[in-house]
């Protein structure tokens, strides 16, 4: 236990973050050749190289699902099977975990923070490395001197001694930036850590990561904020579909040069050709607030979305993740969890939609975003999930209709080209598209006017992906009105008739298919940009 | 189909068969050189003994298969069993008739409004196949709410005037049979109050209710130590005696009303839309809640209908053992979780059958049988039992095939059976997890 204790003393009071094995500000501190990464054959992450100074801030950006995090995860030894070097320092090394990672100077601090609420500051920072007394008993004293020495050198304004979970989002936060640099962190990186920081304690946290950065430690972070970007990073390095795109110094490029080569794909989209429907909308929504509880209390997650739906139309809805997409959809659906604000008109007329009973009423679908907890019941036959929500409408004196089912369902399967051996087959066992056709063609088994679809073909490989995309047109065809959210903006832009695109809960426009091309969504997606790169907004 | 997953799928039958033969071979004779065991005196008993236990569990098996827990159910029968015991021997306004009569009531005014509700929508529903499929038909006023609050009124209100007629006499066989399961009944629904509405974990609002039950059967009680004996034909009716005769002298009245009972709920887990919902929450609650199943209702029902098994397993606990006492129920509610486990449910929901629970016990009567038989002292007897209930569980969960693979020494079996839902619910660990890896990190928040 000896040397532990000395650690701690040594890390919070040392004057400086480890200077004593500290590289020459400048130096590379961190390099990543030819680095690939695939999770059962898809690949992430192909042949990036990657370099990080001493003392710099570099900043990660790419799009949703570009390979920015799994780069992280393999440069903190999250993931430890992977191809290509990762040098610290010029040294080739193989770390065997997050631990290992941290003992050569390495620490990660993950969008989803890793403190436990119950627990004070001081005793989070020093949490598994407590500082012990004869052995056996914790020593408060010292943890608390520690962290007050830790806070101290980070000039940030937090009592040690206060519960985490009391603690801002911001402040949890900067407890996270003491506990890497009381492990000695020479190379720190944070994976999204403003999303959820206001304007002030976002500055608070930029002040801490400069003074760092001047300390000589290397700072990796990524945001979806270019304007923090462009604020805060000395080089930054584009990632698009796990590939290295550039890495440039901040001073010669631009805000709009960065999402160009965010998004500056080759994209062949095959548009379907349809005249624009003119006929009376299905659905209306009106001024659609909701209130969520969160850890903190209340607060707001849709500010006002309004939007019509006519029978035969594809609506997209696009933004970032955690943008209010979703919600979008299960307030609609009478899912979401929280206060519900403004009105839904189905055909015109005001709808109370307070539960997916209700919404079941009014022929409103919905396919959720996680099929797995929330579409299907995985143990069970293929049959019986189609048939789950018809199971009640087939009835007559709650007894059920075996064979009414087993026709709806065989039917179904057929209609949607569901690859399975019967209709007998456990769900568990099909492939993530044909299960997605499964939660589909629930739905579709009760007849509805509005199908509702939340990122319709997540984790489905590319050729599955097309028969899904051929399937919600021609459900479209047929007159069903389609709204899809989607994380993948040539997606958003081959099936949208219209985009919606959201920002941090705000509706900040809705696009025109001639309007829409991958950048004038993503300017309106991107907070902070709107005015920065003048902005599209309508 | 194989014949080694034939048996590893009818392997609780297997497990009965086996215990029966243990029963025979280790039985005593007469003198007469009969085998008590198999003796059919000997075989209607067990039936009978397990009566009781097997109510209590068939209602706990739908509890457990929507993903519930009721340990309540030994102390709401103790309370039961005290209530009837008191309206059968105390004339007049006792606490029981003050506490029977009101619940018996209500219980009946809203199963006969909702009964009437049931019927009115499956007429509706007839008659527009197509449109049902689409919508729910919505009743209008009169037959949705107006019609089945007159009926459920009206029953409410002869039954209450039929309860009550009785109350200053003694009550009557059919009285206590109505009057003890109803009031349970309302402890069940409040059971499902707390749980549905309130939001309490299923453990916990029915731990509450399980110390409550027992007070309310010892206030309800009073002094003689909360024992109410109960001598027909001195201070009870002599007709009660009928609910501890044996039927022609073949069947034994208590095993008529589980055979009844675990037929019927069986009948309709397998073939109502009730049943197939119990299921559907089981597996994944919030996957059915989004398919538009009414899971509160469900839930609701589910506890309504295990509390009240318990109250008619009270009333057979007086006819058997003529006394009613708050703790008659002690430990029962562990002996049906034990019989629901021995049958193959999960304790996680979503997986199991009544058939089972009927075979657990079974398997849980015929073996406290066997050691009866063999003048085993009362604590060992424990013993053997928990260690039954660990070895059978044990053997449940196992694949016979792995198991068989692993004693030859040989490498497992190849891949496990996809279509048996068993090996799906133990493998998502090792074949799920590099899916789920790459769906996070395909969607990773960069």
């Amino acid at each position: 236990m000896a040397p532990l204790m000395n650690d701690v003393r040594e890390s919070a009071t040392s004057p400086s973050p480890g200077r004593a094995n500290q590289a020459p500000v400048g130096a590379t501190a961190l390099e990543a050749v030819g680095v690939g990464k695939s999770f059962s054959g898809v690949t992430v992450l192909k042949d990036v190289d990657f370099d990080l100074r001493a003392g710099e801030v570099h900043a990660l950006v790419g799009e949703n699902g570009a390979g920015k995090s799994t780069l992280m995860k393999i440069l903190a030894g999250v993931h430890v099977d992977y191809e290509g070097t990762v040098r610290v320092d010029g040294r080739a090394v193989q770390f065997a975990g997050v631990r290992d990672a941290e003992r050569a100077g390495v620490s990660i601090i993950h969008q989803e923070l890793n403190l436990v609420p119950e627990l004070t500051a001081a005793d989070n920072i020093f949490l598994g490395r407590e500082p012990l007394l004869g052995g056996v008993l914790i020593d408060r004293h010292r943890i608390i001197k520690a962290a007050e020495a830790l806070v101290r050198r980070l000039g940030i304004d937090i009592d040690p001694d206060s519960r985490v979970g009391e603690l801002r989002v911001g402040e949890q936060q900067l407890v996270e930036i003491a506990k890497a640099l009381s492990l000695d962190a020479r190379i720190l990186m944070m994976d999204e850590p403003t999303s959820a920081l206001s304007a002030t304690e976002c500055e608070t946290l930029f002040k801490v990561v400069r003074q760092l950065a001047a300390a000589g430690v290397a700072i990796i972070f990524t945001s979806h904020r270019i304007d923090e970007v462009v604020a805060l990073a000395d080089r930054v390095t584009v990632l698009r579909d796990g590939r290295h795109v550039l890495t440039a110094p901040i001073e010669t490029l631009s805000a709009g040069a960065i999402i160009s080569a965010m998004v500056g794909r080759d994209v062949a989209l095959t548009h379907r050709d349809r005249e624009p429907s003119l006929n009376a909308p299905v659905l209306s929504v009106h001024d659609l607030t909701l209130d969520a509880v969160s850890s903190r209390g209340w607060r707001r997650v849709l500010h006002g979305v309004n939007f019509d739906l006519r029978p035969g139309e594809i609506l997209g809805i696009g933004g970032l993740l955690g943008s209010g997409r979703s919600e979008i959809l299960e307030c609609i659906f009478g899912a979401a969890r929280g206060w519900r604000g403004g009105d839904i008109e189905i055909d015109g007329k005001p709808a109370v939609i307070s539960s997916p009973v209700d919404a079941f009423g009014f022929g409103i679908a919905l396919v959720t975003e996680d099929r797995k907890a929330r579409g299907l019941h995985l143990e069970s036959s293929v049959r019986d999930n189609i048939a789950l929500p018809s199971v009640g409408a087939l009835s007559r004196f709650g007894v059920r209709d075996f064979a009414g089912e087993a026709a709806l369902a065989d039917d179904l399967v057929e209609r949607l080209s569901v690859r399975c051996n019967s209709a007998d087959q456990i769900v568990a066992s099909l492939s993530g598209g044909n299960q997605q056709k499964v939660v589909i063609g629930k739905w579709l088994g009760m007849k509805p006017r509005v199908l509702l679809l939340d990122e319709p073909t997540r984790g489905i490989d590319v050729g599955a992906k097309q028969e899904i995309y051929e399937l919600i047109f021609e459900l479209a065809a047929r007159g069903l009105a389609i709204a899809t959210v989607s994380s993948e903006m040539p997606e958003l832009l081959l099936l949208s008739d219209r985009v919606l695109v959201m920002c941090e809960g705000r509706q900040t426009g809705i696009l025109s298919r001639a309007e829409a091309t991958q950048e004038t969504i993503m300017r309106l997606a991107a907070p902070g940009i709107g005015a920065g790169a003048g902005g599209a907004a309508t | 189909m194989n014949p080694l997953r034939l048996l590893s799928r009818t392997k609780l039958y297997w497990g009965l068969a086996l215990i029966c033969l243990i029963g025979a071979l280790l039985s005593p004779h007469t003198s007469s050189g009969r085998n008590i065991f198999l003796s059919y005196q000997n075989l209607t008993d067990v039936l009978r003994q397990v009566s009781i236990t097997g109510l209590v569990a068939t209602g706990m098996t739908i509890v457990i298969l929507l993903g519930g827990i009721d340990l309540s159910v030994g102390s709401v029968m103790g309370c039961s069993s005290v209530i009837c015991a008191m309206l059968l021997t105390k004339a007049g306004w006792t606490p029981a008739s003050f506490m029977a009569v009101p619940a018996a009531t209500i219980a009946i005014a809203f199963a006969v409004g909702f009964l009437a509700r049931f019927v009115f929508n499956g007429l509706a529903r007839g008659r527009d196949v197509d449109a049902g499929r689409r919508r729910e038909i919505v009743l209008g006023p009169w037959r949705s709410f107006r019609l089945p609050a007159l009926l459920g009124g009206a029953a409410g209100a002869v039954a209450a005037v039929f309860l009550a007629a009785q109350a200053p006499t003694k009550f009557g066989v059919l009285a206590v049979l109505l009057a003890t399961p109803c009031f349970a009944l309302v402890l069940g629904a409040i059971n499902a109050a707390f749980i549905v509405k309130g939001r309490l974990q299923p453990f916990i609002a029915t731990l509450a209710m399980m110390v409550s039950a027992l007070g309310i059967g010892r206030l309800t009680g009073g002094q003689d130590f909360a024992v109410t004996p109960v001598y027909t034909g001195t201070n009870a009716t002599e007709a009660f005696e009928i609910l501890r005769s044996t039927v022609g002298g073949l069947v034994p009245m208590p095993s008529i009303f589980f055979l009844v009972t675990i037929i019927v709920f069986g009948a309709i887990l397998r073939f109502t839309t009730f049943g197939r919902y119990v299921y559907a929450i089981g597996g994944n609650a919030e996957a059915a809640k989004l398919s538009g199943v009414k899971v509160a209702q469900v839930q609701f029902s589910a506890y309504v209908i295990s509390g009240m098994l318990a109250g008619l397993a009270g009333v057979l606990f007086v006819a058997q053992y003529r006394q009613g006492k708050p703790d008659a129920g002690s430990g029962l509610e562990l002996d049906a979780i034990a019989a629901v486990v021995i049958g193959g449910t999960s304790l996680m929901g979503g997986r199991g059958s009544l058939a089972g629970t009927f075979v657990g016990v079974l398997i849980f009567g015929l073996l406290t049988d066997i050691l009866q038989l063999q003048n085993i002292d009362s604590n060992v007897q424990l013993l053997v039992k928990g260690m039954i209930i660990v070895g059978t569980v044990l053997v449940q969960e196992q694949n016979l095939g792995q198991l068989m693979a692993r004693w030859r020494g040989g490498p497992l079996m190849t891949a496990p059976p996809r279509s048996e839902s068993a090996d799906i619910r133990r493998s998502p660990k090792g074949a799920e997890a590099p899916s789920v890896t790459t769906r996070e990190e395909l969607n990773e928040t960069s």
